[in-house]
């Protein structure tokens, strides 16, 4: 069972990278992206009379940005290219449920993010001398982890969205920015308007990059970070189960609309 | 008594589609009126009809890709509704056309993941993946990446994949379309040798030729009713007279050859020809008599083409679909 399991990751996650990932487009996603999304920082930074970017909402901000970015794009564009191509309704009608192929996707697409991420740590050494020195780095790589299971509850969530209607996809597109800009990817969260943090509440990665950002800082508030990851773990957990109710209903929509197939 | 393969009972399917933005019309559309019919084990069962008949909404009830709105089905014993997942593990299906495969992938790379997908063990993966690219003819070209096959070669991957966990039931839809002909003669070569395995197959076609070649028993199915069902031979004898005859004249004589055929009781119908001829077509168990009264129009050079042959089951197609009961 646990082989089978693992032989279907690997064969899922082969396909995902050879068929999705392996292209110009995913290589402008990930890596272009994140790099406008960090020199216009840079360049607002520069004009507020900071000559040196702040390292955590201009650099780790961009590479954290360039992973929702790919993630909501490749989420998208996976049901979207399965309809196009007459493979949904292979998956559908195959004995392997729809919902389990999204979710090992969707990791693939997460941890295929992390080149952002990684992108922006070098760019912060390399081009901006920032020294690592002093971090919480046990507690960074905790808040990484929670990080990746926001963002792959998030995209399950996106994605079964999609698969709902031809169209469903057009609204998780409307999510992208408003997310981006709710969670404080780029600027501390503290300065939005009270309104704004209250909605931000509710999406997982709003924790983790909060935890993030304190341990990458050198935070050692093990209470504060335990809460944000605990937070963001918990939140994660509703989001998937969420999608897991709804997954039945969806697929069972799909199965009486017939919109498999793009027209 | 084992189950029959496939029983469908007074399946119906609506589809309702949305439009406006502030008052929303739904429209319904009936894509299959009631249908039911069943395909006994082994059997090789033809599906045809024109395009938007309920085909392909039909096969794919019966794959669990659709739901019905009414009625059901049962697949080797299995209800499509309710035992969805044993009916999958059971039955491989292809949809004709290109799409269906991931293009960027070799032929053996859409082979594993599908393998993966139904479950296969490592071991029996590479066994089928060796055997079904050689009988579908592809070996040569297993690790050539599939955006580079011609139709033929992805409708032959089609099947391959249908047939990679070897199921008891094969759903093939339209599977020569788009195909040239040696490659179509390949691909029934290969349908042929499914069903002498004792695989049961459902086949729909707009092929007549390729139908009646192929199938045991056909099913006509027309705006989602089906109007005729029996084995090709049957149906042929369903439309009066044996033989067909086709006489192509100019307009102006055509009157003359009608009251000529008057007496012969045989059933004639008039068809537009080339170059303002008309054809009539003359279905009749007496060729011979037609041809007697024939001969003086022949000897006038009146008659401008002329040939006989048996009656086919595109003939009786032709006769349902444009809606004369046989």
């Amino acid at each position: 069972m646990i082989a089978r399991a693992l032989r279907l990751v690997r064969q899922q996650v082969r396909v995902q990278f050879q068929v999705r990932l392996f292209n110009l487009y995913s290589f402008a996603l990930y890596f272009i992206q994140p790099a406008i999304f960090s020199l216009v920082g840079m360049l607002l930074s520069r004009a507020a009379g900071n000559p040196r970017p702040d390292l955590i909402y201009t650099v780790i901000g961009s590479g954290v940005l360039g992973m929702w970015s790919g993630l909501v794009f490749s989420s998208l564009y996976d049901i979207r290219a399965d309809r196009r191509d007459g493979t949904l309704e292979l998956i559908v009608a195959s004995p392997t449920s729809l919902g389990t192929v999204e979710a090992i996707r969707t990791m693939a697409n997460v941890l295929t993010g992390l080149v952002s991420l990684l992108a922006a740590f070098i760019i912060a050494v390399l081009v901006f001398d920032y020294s690592f020195a002093g971090v919480n780095l046990a507690a960074v790589l905790v808040s990484l982890l929670v990080l990746l299971a926001g963002l792959w509850s998030l995209g399950v969530f996106l994605a079964n969205f999609t698969v709902w209607s031809r169209l469903s996809g057009s609204y998780v597109e409307f999510l992208e920015i408003p997310v981006a800009l709710v969670c404080g990817f780029m600027y501390p969260i503290r300065i939005l308007p009270e309104w704004m943090q209250a909605v931000s509440t509710i999406f997982p990665i709003r924790w983790a990059l909060e935890a993030l950002d304190a341990a990458l800082t050198g935070s050692h508030d093990l209470a504060r970070l335990a809460e944000c990851w605990g937070l963001g773990l918990l939140l994660s957990f509703l989001f998937w189960g969420v999608t897991r109710l709804l997954e039945g209903r969806v697929h069972d929509r799909i199965r009486v609309t017939g919109e498999m197939r793009s027209i | 008594m084992p189950d029959p393969a496939i029983s469908v009972d007074h399946l119906h399917k609506t589809f309702t589609s949305r439009s406006g933005f502030w008052r929303r019309k739904a429209k319904t559309t009936t894509a299959i009126k009631d249908i039911s019919f069943t395909v006994e084990r082994g059997e090789l069962f033809g599906l045809l009809g024109p395009n938007g008949a309920g085909k392909t909404t039909t096969v794919k009830i019966l794959a669990t890709i659709l739901l019905p709105t009414s009625g059901g089905a049962t697949i080797l014993g299995h209800d499509v509704v309710r035992e969805t997942q044993a009916v999958r593990e059971r039955i491989g299906f292809t949809f004709g056309g290109a799409r269906g495969l991931y293009t960027r992938l070799s032929a053996v790379d859409n082979l594993l993941y599908f393998a993966e997908l139904y479950g296969l063990a490592p071991a029996v993966t590479r066994r089928r993946i060796d055997e079904l690219l050689a009988l579908v003819g592809l070996d040569d070209r297993r690790d050539d990446r599939v955006e580079t096959y011609s139709s033929g070669m992805q409708q032959r991957l089609h099947l391959a994949r249908a047939l990679l966990h070897d199921p008891e039931l094969i759903y093939l839809d339209e599977p020569t379309v788009g195909i040239d002909p040696v490659g179509a003669r390949e691909l029934r070569k290969t349908v042929r040798e499914l069903a002498r395995r004792g695989k049961t197959i459902l086949l729909t076609t707009h092929y007549m030729a390729e139908a009646e070649e192929l199938c045991d028993r056909i099913a006509i199915i027309k705006e989602g009713d089906i109007v005729a069902l029996d084995s090709p031979a049957s149906l042929k004898k369903r439309i009066p007279g044996d033989s067909l005859v086709e006489i192509e004249v100019r307009a102006a004589d055509l009157a003359l050859l009608q009251a000529a055929l008057k007496d012969l009781r045989a059933k004639c119908q008039t068809l537009a020809g080339d170059d303002g001829n008309k054809k009539l077509s003359v279905r009749t168990r007496q060729p011979e008599a037609v041809m007697q009264a024939m001969a003086p129009f022949i000897a006038s050079q009146q008659v401008r083409n002329l040939e006989v042959r048996n009656q086919t089951l595109e003939d009786v197609y032709i006769s349902i679909i444009q809606g004369k009961k046989p």
